[in-house]
């Protein structure tokens, strides 16, 4: 119990302590984190927003357990976390949807192999099936799905296998303009109904402040944390109200200088 | 409507001249065999359609064309499954574990390139004439390739899945059978499909060389007996059995592979 | 076979596409976990047992042949085998000829028939891609002999071409010719459409169509139809020898038999082994040189 670390707030329910990472590359070494301390809180909707190839997939492997720590530690619950938390899901940046698995199939995965009965995982299946709008489908393959789609299939099967903490990266990167207004829409209203942590990666301003409780900025490689700010424009927001814009050029302003001074 | 016009005169034409094609193929064959040399060693069409369907009849050495045919479906199916089998778990394993990889590796390819049919001298050696000799020559046949195609399907595993399935709380032990399993089932078909047709190979040459019955034996009694004939019916079985047994497994890989890109 | 891993592309175009799946897949996907520091001792340790189970191979080998567990009438000791084929080398007994002979034998007998074989099929097969009429005339005689393994051919060749070069040179050059056709066929017809609508965009006439895009674009598909192509002539090379002939290594190995030479049988099937390794290595190596962009 020496890992147990007196809590700053007490709803924190991640606390990434000094974290980093240095991948080993053909020539030497990669530093893609540097240095990230983050509290996590219950039931919030925080969002990582970074450039591109900034570390941001990388930060959320770390907390998933898909990617080790070089330096720092990480506490879920006030614990360190083990590697494989079973509080943790994620949902990623590519359709990462077994191809040999129904729909169905794909959303009781994570059931199925804790040993849950047929019947009941595939009641609760049903039931995030239903949720994420994909009724009539459950006998479909992933290979005859539309790319959002197949997102809602990845965001049914990461809340089916009920996590604490479900880590979304970039899950509307690929899609349309239309098809991710609607997915954003349809994430707000599931966070809502199934109040969970929500921590949501994207390099879409707009995404980010229609989402976001939070929003943490990332710098460049090697990312460490920016800037940090709380949104409290109450929901459904509108992307056009006047504080909206302001917020959006302000955060903008303070991304591209950033870039201007890197390069 | 359009479309379905469009459709049946495109298969109309298909016939036509698939028809068209065979009838000149026949009639090149007959004028061969009539104006030239050729048809004083070669069976004319006429003869060849005949003897085909007195063979179902008349017994050629000691079975009817059937139990010829019948024979060498037999030895095929028991070689051919031993080795399938003994491919697919061989293949697994190396695919699977760096550890058996590195253990049955380095022996396999001693193996590997050696064709099946070149075991034949040794085969006979070491167990005798006999059935499972034909059924060791089929075996060594496909089993390569089934350990090969297995092995490709297995290493190609996309650790990206192996992750989720982690995170998703599946136990080393569950990765086997949830993830490697199900995605080296199409490396096998094709395993299965590329084996089936050197199993054939195996087997008329296994026949040609050790047995007194079968289609391989009905091949070179012909050419031995000065009756050609014989040997193009063996040949034209042979093909239409192999045809059909590769249409079946295409089949049985259709229904067990919807999840593939062939579905669509 | 001989060709092993990348053997099975040959059995339809689809299952390229699978593959392709595959390979991109792992290359968007993350690796894995993988604590770099350790891989390279772990790839000496590894190489180090492949050592091991090799020695310990031949030295079962040995020991199960010495002590006469298995007769070494059945199983000779592996320096025996060196032994036989140093002696080979020179000698002609017991079959009539040194193994040089017999190796230049089969090879020129695999190489004309292959020749042969892809020169005429891979046009073949192009045509039959390209032009409607062609490929409903011949696509149906085609079907028709294409199931019939190679092997099935030796007695009519025999028939004609009596038990010298021609009769396995014939047969070599149906097993090359076969898969010749298939794999040109089907690579000119999946890599039609796109490439095809871009060329004509840019106001490419039909035959520089045919030449400047779809040949290119099928040459990876063409070439695995002639690794295709040459394992089959390999085998059914020596299958021809084994049936019916006077020279070459499949008739080494089978008038071995007859006399009871177990080592020069063994010595003849490993140089089998080799020989038709060395083949397809030189197919691959052709392959890296000439087709550019490589395979997906
Ligand atoms: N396993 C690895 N080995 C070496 N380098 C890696 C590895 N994974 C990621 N990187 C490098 O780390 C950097 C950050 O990658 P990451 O995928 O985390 O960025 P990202 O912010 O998610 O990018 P994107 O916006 O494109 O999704 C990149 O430069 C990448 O090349
Ligand atoms: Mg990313």
């Amino acid at each position: 119990m020496d890992s147990t670390k007196p809590l700053e707030h007490d709803d924190t329910i991640i606390k990434l302590e000094h974290i980093s990472k240095t991948f080993i590359v053909e020539d030497g070494e990669a530093r893609v984190i540097e240095q990230i301390d983050l509290e996590i809180r219950e039931n919030e909707f925080l969002v990582i927003f970074g450039a591109g190839q900034c570390g941001k997939t990388t930060l959320l492997k770390i907390l998933s357990g898909l990617e080790s720590l070089t330096e720092g530690k990480v506490y879920i619950d006030g614990k360190a976390k083990s590697r494989f938390d079973p509080r943790v899901g994620m949902v990623y940046q590519t359709t990462a949807l077994f191809p040999w698995l129904t729909v169905m199939g794909n959303v009781e995965f994570g059931p199925k192999t804790r040993g849950m009965g047929k019947r009941e995982r595939q009641k609760k299946a049903q039931y995030y099936i239903d949720l994420v709008g994909l009724t009539g489908y459950e006998r479909h393959f992933p290979s005859m799905l539309s790319g959002g789609m197949c997102q809602r299939v990845g965001i049914a099967r990461a809340y089916c296998n009920d996590p604490e903490i479900i880590l979304m990266d970039e899950p509307f990167g690929h899609l349309d303009a239309q098809t991710r207004y609607m997915m954003e829409e349809e994430v707000e209203k599931i966070w809502d109904r199934e109040k969970r942590t929500v921590v949501f990666v994207t390099n879409n301003i707009e995404e980010a402040l229609y989402l976001a409780d939070r929003i943490i900025i990332l710098t460049e490689c090697p990312s460490t944390v920016l800037k940090e700010y709380q949104i409290d424009f109450p929901r459904p927001r509108s992307l056009v109200s006047p504080e909206f814009l302001a917020l959006r050029e302000e955060i903008s302003a303070l991304v591209e200088l950033r870039e201007g001074v890197v390069v | 409507m359009t479309v379905r016009q469009w459709i049946s005169d495109d298969t109309k034409e298909t016939w036509i001249y698939g028809i068209l094609g065979f009838l000149l193929f026949l009639m090149v064959w007959q004028m061969a065999c009539v104006f030239t040399d050729f048809g004083t060693i070669f069976p004319s069409p006429g003869v060849s359609i005949r003897t085909f369907f007195m063979a179902f009849i008349e017994p050629i050495g000691r079975y009817t064309l059937l139990g010829h045919i019948s024979i060498s479906l037999k030895r095929v199916l028991i070689g051919y499954g031993l080795s399938s089998v003994a491919g697919i778990i061989i293949g697994l394993l190396m695919g699977y574990s760096k550890m058996a990889h590195a253990i049955i590796y380095p022996i396999f390819c001693i193996v590997r390139p050696i064709p099946g049919i070149a075991w034949i001298p040794l085969a006979i050696l070491w167990i005798g004439i006999g059935e499972s000799t034909i059924y060791f020559i089929i075996f060594m046949g496909g089993f390569s390739q089934m350990v090969m195609n297995t092995m490709d399907g297995a290493q190609h595993i996309s650790p990206e899945l192996v992750g989720v399935a982690k995170v998703l709380g599946a136990k080393e032990n569950q990765i086997f059978r949830k993830i490697v399993l199900p995605s080296s089932v199409p490396y096998i078909f094709t395993g299965l499909q590329t084996s089936l047709s050197t199993s054939w190979m195996a087997v008329l040459a296994a026949e040609m060389i050790t047995a007194r019955e079968g289609a391989g034996w009905l091949i070179l009694s012909g050419m031995q007996t000065g009756r050609i004939e014989n040997n193009v019916i063996g040949m034209i079985s042979i093909g239409a059995v192999g045809l059909l047994l590769a249409a079946l497994l295409r089949e049985t890989e259709r229904r067990l592979c919807i999840w593939t890109v062939r579905s669509r | 076979m001989i060709c092993g891993k990348r053997y099975w592309e040959y059995s339809s175009s689809t299952t390229t596409y699978i593959r392709m799946m595959a390979v991109s897949d792992s290359v968007i996907g993350s690796r894995l976990p993988s604590s770099q520091g350790r891989t390279l001792k772990e790839k000496t340790r590894y190489i180090l047992i492949s050592v091991a189970s090799l020695v310990l191979f031949i030295v079962i080998w040995d020991l199960a042949s010495r002590t006469g567990i298995i007769s070494a009438k059945k199983l000779p000791v592996p320096s025996k085998l060196f032994e036989t084929f140093l002696y080979k080398l020179t000698n002609k007994n017991p079959d009539g000829n040194t193994l040089g002979i017999h190796i230049w034998t089969s090879l020129q007998e695999a190489l004309i028939g292959f020749f042969f074989g892809i020169t005429i099929g891979v046009p073949l097969g192009i045509s039959m891609a390209w032009f409607r009429k062609f490929d409903k005339l011949f696509s149906p005689l085609f079907d028709l002999i294409k199931p019939i393994p190679p092997v099935g051919w030796v007695p009519i060749m025999i028939t004609f071409f009596g038990i010298g070069i021609m009769s396995k040179v014939s047969v070599i050059f149906i097993a090359s010719f076969i898969p010749a056709v298939i794999n040109s066929y089907s690579g000119i017809k999946q890599t039609r459409d796109v490439h095809t609508w871009v060329a004509q965009t840019f106001g490419a006439s039909r035959s520089q169509v045919l030449f400047t895009v779809a040949i290119p674009s099928a040459a990876p598909m063409i070439f695995t139809g002639a690794r295709v192509a040459l394992n089959g002539s390999w085998v059914s090379l020596v299958a021809a020898e084994l049936i019916a002939s006077t020279k070459g290594l499949g008739y080494m190995i089978q008038t071995a038999r007859l006399v009871g030479r177990i080592d020069v049988v063994f010595v003849g099937v490993l140089v089998i082994g080799v020989f038709g390794a060395i083949l397809m290595e030189g197919l691959s190596y052709l392959e890296r040189r000439f087709v550019k962009g490589g395979r997906r």
